[in-house]
């Protein structure tokens, strides 16, 4: 059965790195948001969702990326994926997020 | 004639229930050999369905119908909900720069399905909408 969701957080430098497990749901896509704020608040604008953990995804837990994604613009902040599912990167490719987020293989290679 | 295998449930309205299925999904296609990458991208398919139909489905008969058809080649998945329809001519296709800005950042699921899949129809009415996906998994 797929897994709860779960997540850990940690800065590395000046990048906030979530790593996800488990359905990135409404839930899960509630709690990534969660999480971010509070470091957006205090002026974090660069964020990494390490998702090797999470094969499964559907629309309204990417709508909270979504509006990450719209946050981290204001402050001219971006959004990072790593390891992604090869489906979940196809969806994200669908529904446009790469015009704004990019993937990377790892925090290092963030400037 | 290939091989075929067949999966129907009735899902009740019960948070991420679509996981039931998924779970079947995966069951069955690992059964015909089929990729890990095929069954992903199914999965996708079938998530969108479902929450899309539970979400529609309405609360006179809050159950949707799932019934899947594998083969080797190809994956047929049927949803049908028992809601009060749509015209899918009305619903109009999110863009990720419309979104951004915008109350609303959901509505993605019929756009998904039929980018995500090899076919995809609709047949909607006052009572309920049925939904076929085809993709091609070999």
């Amino acid at each position: 059965m797929i897994n709860e969701f779960n997540l850990t957080c940690v800065m590395k430098n000046d990048v906030l790195v979530i790593t996800t497990e488990g359905y990135i749901n409404n839930a899960g896509g509630e709690k990534i948001s969660q999480e971010f704020d509070p470091h957006f608040q205090n002026g974090v604008t660069k964020l990494l969702i390490d998702m090797e953990g999470s094969k499964v995804v559907n629309s309204i837990g990417i709508s909270f990326l979504i509006e990450i994604i719209e946050k981290l613009n204001e402050k001219k902040g971006i959004l990072y994926f790593s390891n992604l599912d090869p489906s979940v990167e196809k969806t994200f490719t669908i529904m446009g997020l790469f015009q704004f987020a990019e993937k990377v293989s790892s925090v290092e290679e963030i400037k | 004639m290939d091989q075929h295998i067949k999966l129907e449930v009735k899902l009740p309205k019960v948070h991420d229930i679509e996981l039931v299925a998924l779970e079947g999904l995966q069951l069955m296609g690992h059964h015909l050999g089929i990729t890990e990458e095929k069954i992903g991208e199914a999965r996708i398919l079938v998530t969108e369905g479902i929450i899309n139909a539970l979400e529609h489905s309405g609360s006179d008969i809050p159950y949707v119908n799932v019934d899947f058809t594998m083969t080797k080649e190809k994956l047929i998945i049927l949803i049908t909900d028992f809601g009060k329809g749509f015209i899918p001519s009305d619903v109009e296709e999110p863009t990720i720069i419309g979104k951004l800005g915008s109350e609303s950042k959901r509505g993605w699921g019929l756009k998904l399905m039929k980018s995500m899949s090899d076919g995809f129809e609709i047949d909607s009415s006052e009572n309920g909408t049925k939904i076929t996906i085809t993709k091609n998994i070999a």
